[in-house]
Order: structure tokens, then sequence, then C-alpha cells
């Protein structure tokens, strides 16, 4: 009975811990667990990929090439309206213009050629029309020079206006100046060349006269202040040089300088700031190379002339002042369309590219930054005559010599973007020479976006050397004292008390490294290099009088404690470094550091400065670096160390020889940790740094890096712009680099890890 | 109760001395310890104890666990000193000279007493750095100096025939009773008058046991060689003279054949027989 009973209770006892249910149950929670891990991992993973692919995903536009396409085709309308001299069309690529050598505006559907509108220019009776001139591309002005000196301005604007809820453009042409041609020359001769400038206040008129004057002729405008009324104040120059071989004229918008070219070559620029005294600056021959100029405008913005020539090259040419401020006309860069010479040049209105058409009917767009060929196309089988490029740059029509107007769409987006506008020194307009510039915008339309990663890459690691110099030694040397030498019972409140330091925002640390630090260092700068000297200069005169001290107070001590006694030391030595260092200013550098290095190296100071920067990331960096080598090295096998000491190793060359070899995957890995957060760290750098886009290895000056540059300018960047993609392709570039630095850790560290393993 | 235990200890040591003092003629004193007394913070492990170690002899502590036997081995090397809390009463002579003095240079110490652990502890280096170590460490970078040394240690640990093809291989690659025996090689390198050896063989499978115990053998003809093993047949096989320790105190000290076949002492034939321990 009883044993009947005694298989009864291990049978349920069997039963219940092998019962099927609770097997499963094992088993399952087992497999939750083991696929849980796995769905942890593997989504890591995955969200780092998708977070790359994004990056990519915005920034691969900038990397798409551009092109064109023709859209239609038709003959020009009213062809017995005479021949075009100016197409235009208006911003939303519906209506274009052109404006005939006889005085006429036909304004035609841009999609198939259809009539919209024409208006009669009231030219007068009698006058013919002699020249013509487009002024500010951006205003719609056109003027026609006339046979008897005066010349009339024309400017065709658009309304936009929503019958219906369908939009509907209707073309309207203006006269600025009245119906009634202004006079020009007051003797009447006929205008064979003319331009205009029209401005907010003044208008300024050149123009070649028929007996080969060139008369300059600037309109102030006077507004009454008690009505509406307006007044001109007339300004009458005639320029000191022979117009004979004047065959191109262009003024800028700030009505300084005139560029006057020749086909042979000769460019000419006249300082107009007098208005009654044109003053000739620069004379230079810009085809030394053979060929003629066949065309020329101003790059959008007006500081840098386009000049193209019959052998099918395009050239950037501009003024500029160099380092011992003389001023020269130099040529930027060259962009070669093809062999035949260029007939018009249409710079883009809204950013520094252009469109050149050349005798064979060879397109060709630029962009002058990037100094980049984004479209090369053969457009046209007979010579064109008239080419526009729509505001948008997004389409352009072109008028061919039998007649016909072409329309095209043009695909380019992001034409300021390649290789060298990112990496490589870039000529910008204005500047003596090619420069690394990262300057993405501007208060102007007209602005050259100068977008070079190459300061900003410079400044990050230039922020991380600073820091990591820092930030390496002394948790390092930490973490080998806390980690070796120092007593257990020290050792606990010391591991986490440096690392809740790593606990601390840092946007705390960015914002005392800003508004405390760098006041601080700016005014005590010589006390903080005083410091670097006397500390360890104090401990080392402290340690070698430790020796001798008496046994009595050496030995009250414990071992692994003995780094208490620094303490005051280290304290004592910093204080004195701050006290003495009025002294020092006073004797050594005449009072202030700051102004010394000024004047006697030349070594300018700003306030928000790598050294901050280098303290205040180094503090950051500490911690992390700190507590990954000290647990490396306090995990080096005790057993190494004792077989290295009872071999008579004495425990410094224990430590140099088997303790620091055997942590160096951790100490590997800590440097490189820290590096790789010092290099993504954003506050304390966009804090501290002043934001200074600049590349000067000097301590003293301020940086942007990567990080805050996005930070910064990511909110304002308008979406999917250049310069928005361009901050995208900053932030892969960070990602890149980070990735790469902890792969390569990775790797170095488990070859490391494998060579240590079986410890 | 402890006065009282003290008392017959104190008695027991005095007897040992005399017979000590009636053997002293028979060999030439190494190693020194009188009355030594080590403390753990407030906890004594060793009470006062004293005895001779003979020069190129083979000298065991055997004993129960705790018993205090590794903690006086660690003595001779001043091992002990880098446990936290250490005090140590009394003196330890080598050669005549006082280790615990203020004026000793414990590195050089050390050199001279090599010390070989339980479990094997080559450094992630090749076989050949593992061995010049200790050379390089006294600023012998020459080469052939080193390469002699190195293979001269490497005989004399019996491992050079398995070694001499891999000498720059990474140690750790090694079997344990192979990095048991360059750990020795490594020890014997910087020529020390004493080796001692902290259960060398209690990690090792039985064939590297007998290895070691050869090796033992042959080294004791140039050195003084001190061995704690918890294994009785080990101290019978290998040693000369044979310490007892029970409870941090000496028992007994007495040649190896006399020991174990005549224990004078209760507590120790109780331990070799089987009854505890």
């Amino acid at each position: 009975m009883s044993e009947t009973q005694s298989s009864a209770a291990k049978s349920t006892l069997l039963q219940l811990s092998s019962s099927d249910a609770y097997q499963r149950w094992r088993l399952l929670k087992d497999k939750i667990v083991a696929q849980a891990v796995v769905i942890g991992g593997l989504s890591i993973i995955l969200a780092i990929v998708l977070i790359f692919f994004y990056l990519l995903y915005v920034v691969f536009p900038l990397l798409l090439s551009s092109h064109a396409e023709s859209v239609s085709s038709y003959d020009a309308p009213e062809p017995a309206m005479g021949s075009t001299v100016f197409l235009s069309m208006e911003e939303q690529n519906e209506i274009g213009v052109r404006f005939t050598d006889t005085g006429k505006a036909v304004f035609f559907a841009v999609a198939d050629g259809q009539v919209n509108r024409i208006v009669d220019l009231p030219i007068p009776e009698g006058v013919r029309i002699t020249s013509y001139a487009h002024g500010s591309v951006d205003k719609g002005i056109i003027v026609y020079g006339l046979s008897d000196g005066r010349v009339l301005v024309v400017r065709h604007e658009y309304k936009l206006s929503y019958p219906e809820s369908k939009r509907l453009i209707t073309p309207t042409i203006s006269y600025p100046f009245g119906t009634e041609p202004t006079v020009i020359d007051n003797s009447g001769q006929a205008l064979s060349k003319v331009t205009v400038k029209v401005g907010d206040k003044n208008t300024s008129f050149l123009a070649k006269t028929a007996d080969s004057r060139l008369v300059f002729v600037t309109l102030g405008k006077k507004e009454s202040m008690f009505d509406d009324e307006v007044t001109w104040e007339r300004t009458d120059a005639v320029l000191d040089m022979t117009a004979g071989d004047v065959d191109f004229m262009l003024l800028d918008k700030e009505f300084r300088n005139l560029y006057l070219a020749s086909r042979t070559g000769d460019l000419t620029v006249v300082d107009v700031t007098d208005k009654s005294e044109p003053v000739i600056k620069h004379k230079i021959n810009v085809m030394k190379q053979g060929g003629e100029i066949t065309s020329m405008e101003f790059l959008n913005g007006d500081i840098s002339v386009l000049i193209g020539d019959s052998r099918g090259e395009l050239a950037q040419w501009t003024i500029v002042r160099d380092k011992q401020n003389h001023y020269s006309v130099q040529k930027l860069r060259s962009f070669k369309v093809s062999d035949a010479p260029i007939i018009t040049i249409n710079p883009e209105q809204r950013r520094k590219g252009m469109l050149a058409v050349d005798a064979n009917g060879e397109m060709g767009i630029y962009n002058t930054t990037a100094e980049r060929e984004l479209i090369k196309e053969k457009v046209a089988d007979s010579k064109p005559v008239a080419v526009t490029l729509s505001p948008r740059a997004n389409a352009f029509l072109m008028q061919t010599e039998d007649g016909k107007i072409q329309h095209w769409k043009v695909e380019n987006e992001h034409p300021e973007v390649s290789w060298s506008s990112l990496w490589q020194k870039v000529w910008y307009e204005s500047y003596p020479e090619p420069d690394y510039v990262w300057q993405s915008s501007a208060a102007s339309n007209d602005f050259e976006p100068k977008m070079s990663l190459t300061p900003l890459v410079f400044g990050t690691l230039k922020a991380s050397f600073y820091a990591m110099i820092v930030a390496i030694p002394l948790a390092l040397f930490g973490a080998i004292y806390t980690g070796y030498f120092m007593a257990p019972s020290m050792r606990q409140y010391v591991k986490p008390g440096i690392e809740i330091m790593g606990a601390l925002p840092t946007v705390i640390l960015g914002f005392l490294a800003g508004l405390w630090l760098a006041p601080f260092v700016e005014v005590h700068l010589t006390g903080i290099f005083a410091l670097l000297m006397f500390v360890p200069l104090g401990v080392m005169i402290f340690a070698y009088v430790w020796q001798y001290a008496p046994n009595a107070v050496r030995n009250n001590i414990p071992e692994g404690w003995d780094v208490i006694v620094l303490v005051p030391v280290i304290i004592f030595s910093g204080w004195f470094a701050f006290e003495l260092s009025p002294v020092v200013d006073e004797y050594c550098f005449g009072g202030d550091l700051r102004t010394w290095m000024r004047t006697e190296f030349g070594i300018g100071y700003d306030q928000r400065n790598t050294l901050v920067v280098g303290l205040a990331m180094g503090f950051a960096v500490i911690p992390m670096v700190f507590s990954i080598a000290e647990d490396a090295i306090f995990s080096v096998p005790k057993h190494l160390t004792t077989g290295s000491l009872a071999l008579g190793a004495t425990p410094w060359q224990t430590l140099a020889k088997v303790v620091i070899l055997t942590a160096s995957p951790g100490i590997f890995s800590a440097v490189m940790i820290g590096l790789g957060r010092a290099v993504g760290e954003t506050m304390i750098v966009l804090m501290a740094t002043g934001n200074t886009p600049v590349m000067d290895i000097s301590i003293f000056q301020g940086l942007r890096t990567l990080s805050a540059n996005i930070a910064v300018e990511m909110p304002e960047a308008e979406v999917n712009s250049t310069h928005y993609r361009v901050l995208f392709l900053a932030a892969l570039v960070l990602f890149m680099f980070t990735f790469i630095v902890n792969s390569l850790a990775e790797l170095v560290r488990q070859n490391l890890r494998q060579k240590y393993s079986s410890l | 109760m402890t006065t009282e235990a003290r008392k017959t200890h104190a008695i027991d040591i005095n007897a040992l001395n005399r017979a000590d003092k009636s053997g002293r003629d028979k060999f030439d004193t190494c190693i020194s310890v009188q009355d030594l007394n080590l403390f753990y913070g407030s906890k004594q492990a060793l009470h006062k104890v004293s005895m001779e170690m003979p020069r190129k002899k083979v000298t065991a502590y055997i004993g129960p666990s705790g018993c205090g036997k590794s903690t006086l081995l660690r003595c001779i090397n001043r091992m002990n000193d880098l446990v936290d809390g250490v005090t140590i009463q009394g003196k330890l002579l080598l050669d005549g000279e006082d280790i615990y003095d203020k004026n000793i240079n414990v590195a050089a110490l050390r050199r001279r007493v090599g010390m070989v652990f339980q479990k094997p502890n080559p450094f992630p280096k090749s076989i050949y750095e593992n061995v010049a170590y200790g050379l390089r460490i006294q600023g012998i970078n020459d080469r052939r100096v080193l390469d002699e040394i190195v293979e001269k240690s490497l005989r004399g640990a019996a491992l050079w025939d398995e070694a001499k093809d891999r000498l720059n291989d990474n140690a750790l690659g090694m079997s344990g009773g192979q990095q048991q025996r360059l750990v020795i090689a490594r020890a014997i390198a910087i020529e020390p008058e004493v080796i001692l050896l902290d259960e060398p063989a209690s990690a090792l499978d039985p064939i590297s046991t007998l290895k070691i115990e050869e090796l033992i053998d042959e080294l004791k003809e140039k050195y003084t060689i001190v061995i704690v093993t918890h294994n009785m047949q080990q101290a019978a096989r290998v040693s000369d003279y044979t310490a007892f320790m029970y409870m941090g105190e000496l028992i007994e000290f007495g040649e190896t054949s006399e020991l174990f076949t005549n224990p004078s002492k209760k507590q120790t034939e109780d331990y070799i027989t089987g009854r505890y321990g």
C-alpha cells in the first residue's frame, strides 16, 4: 500500500515537472526571449540603415544630372511684324513675348505660339529704331535707341488674376518714363548702341551716338513730399574715350561700374560713382589668345561679366581686390561651348548660372560657382537669333534664323553643387583668391551661395582634436590610476563620481562654456596657461618632497589613498597660477597676453574659441573614455599582474608591459568612442565655438562643426532646396565619418580581443 | 581558552626548535623563518611560524585548505604585500638577510625568489617574449643573450622540443601543462635562487602533473624549491622535507620520509592518514 502511494507521489511529481504543457511553456518562453532579442537587435540595425538611406534619399537629387527636352516648335507669331530683337517669357512659362525691330511687342502662348496680344510701341513718326538693349532682365525693361537721339523705355509686365478659379496671366506694357521718348543725346544724333539700368531711385543710360560719342545720362528720381509728383534730376556726362570700337556696354545695378568692350577684346571699366565725372579704372584685353568677343552679359548680381567669344569660349571676368587693396580685372573661370562663336548669353535670374547658345546651335547651361557644365545639347540646326531663359530657369525659348521658335524645358534643380564647390577651393566673386568658404545664405537674392564643406569638416576635426587633447591624457591617466593603483575603498567613490559627470546634459556644459568659461578664459588667459605649467610642476615637486616626509606622516595615508594628498596641492598650484598671472602679464606681456599676441605675432583672439571648446568638450568626453578604459584596466586578470610582479618587475613595469597591453582593446575602444562622441557633439560646439566657419588652425579662433552647422541652419533652409540637401549631405558625411571611425575601432578591437581572448 | 592554545603552541615550537637544532648541521639553511606572525586586518593567519628550509632541496608545505601554507609561501617573496591590510611581524631571512627589512628592494628580492602559481599565467605575448620578460625587465635587451637564455630556460623546463618551432606564437595557444612549464621556464630564466611553487599541478591533467613533478626533480639540482600542495602523494613523491601546517600554525616539520612514515604529532598523523582535511 505504502509502496503504491510513494510511486503515485513520485509520478505526480514527475507529471508536474515533465508535463507536456510545462515543457512546452518552458520552450516557448525560451523562444520568445530569443526572438525578442533578435528583433531588438535587428530593429536597431534597421533603424540605422533607414537613417542612412533617408539621408541618401534627400541627398540623391544633388547627384542627378540635369537635362533639357524640347517641348514644342512653331513658327514665330506674326512674322510680318519684323524680326525679333528680344525674346522673353514670364515666370509661369505661359506667355512669351517677342520685341521686333519695328517696335512691336508680340505676346504669345509659349506652348503653341498662338498670339495673345500685340502692342504697338509709341515710336514717333519718322523716327527709326537704331539700337536696342534690355535693361535689367528681371525687371522686364527694354530700351530702344532712336535715330533722333532719344530712347524709349518699355517694361513688360504680367498680371495674375483668377477669374473662375483659373489662373489668367495678362501681359501689359508700361512706360516708366512715359510714352514720349526721353532725350539722351542733346545734339539729336542717332543712337547706335544703348544700354540702360533702372533702379529704385536712379536710372542711367549709356548711348553711343552716330558720331561716336559715349553719352552717359542719369535721371535721379525726386518725389515731392506733399504730393505724388515725381520730378527727375538729370546728370549728363560724356565719356572721355573713343567710342568707335565699343560694341558691348553694361552698367551694373549699383550704378558704380560701366563695362565697355570692343569686338577685339578691349575691356574698359569706367567708374561712374560720380555720375557727372566718369573715370576710367581698368583697361585690359581679354582676348589675348585670339578670337573676338561675340557677346557680353552680367552674371546675376552684376558683379561679374560673362564674355562669349568667337572660339566658343565663355569666360567669367570680375574685378578682384587683392590683399594690398589693388583692384584688377581677372578671369575667374571659363567654359567651352563648342568651336563656334557664342551668340547669346542668358544669365539665370536667381542663381549664378547661365545659358549660352553658339552659332552652330549648341546650347550649354553652366554654373559658375560649381564650375560645372550642366547641360550641353545641340538644340538647333540653323543659326539662333534670340534666346530667352525663363525667370525660374526651367525653360527657354529660342528663335532661329528660319523663323521657328523652339520651346524647351530644363530640368536643373541643383546646379550649385559639384565636387569642387563642396570640397575644393573656389574663386568666388569679390574674393581675392580661391578659398574654402561656407556661407549659405544672405539677405540678397543674387548672392552667391558658398557651400564648401571643407571648413566644416576642418572645424569638426579641429574641435574634436583639441577636445581629445584635453580628454585623453586626463581620462586615461585617471583610468590607469583608478583601475590599477587606487585602493578599492576609494575607487568605489571615484568611479561613479566621474561617471556622473557624464550624465550632465551637454546643453548645460555648452551654456556654461559659452557664458561662463569663455569670458573667464578671456580674462584669465595667462592664468590658464600658467595652470598647465604649475599644476604638473607642483605635483612633481610635491612628489619629490613627499619621499623625504617623516614616516609618521607617510604611513598615515593608507596605500592607494595617496592621491588624496594631491588634492590640496593641485588646488594650491591652480590658485597660485591664477594669482601669479597678473604679475606675469605685467612683466612679460606688457599687461595683456591677448594684445601682446596680436601685436607680436598677429594672432587674433576670439572670445568663443577652440581652447574653450577643447576644455568644455574634453570635460564632456572624459567620463565616457575614463569609464570604458578603467573597466578594461581593472578587469586585467590579477594573476597576470602578480605573475609579472613575482618576476621582479616593478609596479610601473608591470603596468606598462602587461596591464596596458592586456587592456589595450578596451583602451583603444574608449579613445575611439570618445572621438566619435566629440565628432558628433552638437550643443557644446554650438554654444561655445562662435560658429564661425573659418579655416584657421589657431587655438584662439572659433570654428563651426558639421553638427552645429546642421543645427543652426536646418530650421531656416527651404525644404528641398540645394541648401537643405547640402545640409543633409553634411549629416551624411558626419554619419559616414562616425560610422567609419566606429567600425574601424570595432575591427581593431575584435582583432586585439581575439589575441587576448583566452585570458 | 585561546591563551591556553597559545601556550601549548609555544611549547610545540620550542620542541621543534630543539629538534631543528639537533639536525641543523644536516643541511645548509637557505630560508629561515623566525617567529613569523601575519595578520589580515585583525585576523591572524600565521601564528609564530619558525622553520628553516634547506638549500637545493625541495620543501613541501602540506595541510588542509586555509591552513596558511600559501600565505607562508607568499611571505618568502613578499607577495603578501599586495594584499590590502596585511601586517607581518617576525623575521624571514634569505641567506641570512631579513627580507622584511625596510631597506630591501622588493623587486630585486622577487628576482631572486621566483614563483609559479596554481593557475598558469603566461602573458598575452609570444612564447619567446614570455620567457624573455624577466630579462627585459632587468634591462637585458641584447638579442643574442636573450636567444641563448630563452633556449636554456625552455630546455630547463623541458619545453624546448615542443616550443622551438613556435617561439613567436602567442603563449595563450599552448595547453595548460605547456603553459605551466612555460611559466616555470619564465621563472628560471632570471636565474633565481629559490623557486616557490604554489600548487603548480592542481589545475593540470595527470600526464602534465607527472611532467611537472619530473621537472621539479631536475630543478632541485640548481634551485631551492618550496612547494605548496594539498596532494600528499605529490608531496611524498617530490619533496625532501615536509612541513605540516594547521590553522596557521606549523605543526610539524621534518624529512619527508620521516614525517610520512613516523609523524611525531597526532594532528599530522590524522591528516596524512586522511582523517580530516
